[in-house]
């Protein structure tokens, strides 16, 4: 089981992944901002960070960028769901040195095989 | 339908974040807000509340809103946005001729705007009002990156208000958000002048934003006065760059000909999305 902190605005989006997350025994925690994703971070160390780079106060850029300059979280793989464009997720991707991305509206398979193969990449 | 358009005034900020953030929830590029952004968003780019508009129907509802930003002969219409379940019902068109009427009101006949490209809707509504493009933006981002590049030339950092004096010398039109009047009313402007050995010479404004944990870069306009704009662009955003190695940085509203575009390409910037800039000229 792993702990995962999702990052989103969207109650309803927050709701769905939960769903999915908890039905794979995973322990899901979720912040409707990057600030308290953040505390939450530092807080809870989760094994895993799916990020919405639309966030109300600093989006989900800057916040990757706070997240990855802190050594405890250089190996939590960070992956991007979002409804931006794809080319330009590819490369905000690409460019923040982020593990992978989803772009909305994802299937709930797509979901579960991002989630299972980061957590594996990390145990291995 | 039937709309009441309420000054925006009579809301809190809070309140009208949340009828913005709604409105965009399926917005091609999502960027919601919250209270306090939005707050420095009427400080930084002279919105007048009282002048903006909140669409509210017969049940109460708010289902749409516009800001106005207001800088003595010239207006700016930003924050258009109508609720997913109430557009194509004549809102967004009523909230426009307020803003316009508004504008009016204070004897204003440069009217502005900027639409994100391919929000076909938005354009098509904007040409119906009589607005025209009149350029084309790149919204772009960096994320920080060490460099190994060897700085060249002489640097000289300024402060706000030397980076202030500096900006009013720019011979090239800025979008609203980036020229002079924005830039006065932040706290947070900072200016690079650069001169290489050859005598190429420019400067660099930018603004220097703390957040939560590390500063971020933003609002960047780039001037060479003498030699070649890549040169000249390049050595600016370098020496920036390594300055500030940590930081995420924001440039918005970069002309799709900004002679500095390939510049900021080598430094790593890459394009996020586009904005069409549209003004309307009243005669009236």
């Amino acid at each position: 089981m792993a702990r995962i902190l999702y990052i989103e605005d969207i109650q309803d989006n927050i709701t769905l992944v939960e769903k999915i997350v908890t039905s794979r025994g995973h322990e899901f925690i979720s912040a409707n901002n990057a600030e308290l994703g953040l505390e939450l971070a530092f807080d809870l160390h989760p094994d895993l960070i799916l990020l919405d780079l639309g966030l109300p106060d600093a989006d989900g850029q800057t916040l990757s960028v706070w997240l990855r300059s802190e050594p405890a979280f250089e190996a939590v793989p960070i992956i991007v769901l979002t409804a931006w464009p794809e080319e330009v997720v590819r490369h905000t991707v690409e460019a923040y040195g982020l593990d992978g991305y989803l772009c909305k509206p994802f299937s709930l398979t797509a979901l579960v095989q991002i989630i299972d193969s980061a957590l594996a990449k990390k145990t291995s | 339908m039937t709309i009441e358009l309420i000054p925006a005034e009579q809301f809190t900020l809070q309140e009208l974040t949340e009828l913005y953030n709604q409105t965009r929830v399926d917005y091609m590029v999502p960027m919601p807000m919250n209270a306090s952004r939005l707050g420095d968003y009427v400080h930084d780019f002279d919105i007048d509340l009282s002048r903006s508009c909140v669409a509210r129907a017969a049940d109460g509802q708010m289902r749409g809103l516009c800001m106005l930003g207001v800088r003595q002969k010239q207006a700016w219409i930003t924050r258009l946005g109508v609720l997913p379940s109430t557009r194509r019902s004549g809102v967004g068109s009523a909230l426009l001729d307020c803003m316009l009427e508004n504008a009016h009101s204070l004897g204003i006949e440069d009217i502005q705007l900027e639409v994100i490209k391919n929000n076909v809707p938005a354009y098509n509504l904007f040409l119906c009002k009589d607005f025209k493009e009149t350029g084309e933006y790149l919204v772009m981002r960096r994320a920080p990156h060490p460099s190994a590049a060897p700085l060249q030339g002489n640097d000289v950092w300024l402060n706000r208000d030397e980076a202030l004096e500096v900006l009013q010398s720019c011979p090239n039109h800025l979008t609203w958000i980036n020229d002079l009047a924005s830039m006065r009313n932040a706290s947070d402007v900072e200016c690079l002048r650069l001169t290489l050995q050859d005598g190429s010479a420019g400067w660099l404004v930018y603004r220097n934003t703390k957040f939560t944990l590390r500063s971020t870069l933003s609002h960047l306009v780039i001037h060479t006065e003498k030699g070649d704009p890549n040169e000249v662009g390049a050595q600016l955003l370098l020496n920036l760059h390594i300055r500030y190695p940590h930081h995420d940085t924001y440039a918005e509203n970069i002309h799709i000909n900004d002679p500095h575009l390939p510049a900021l390409r080598a430094l790593g910037y890459f394009e996020n999305f586009a904005r069409i800039e549209m003004h309307r000229l009243s005669t009236t």
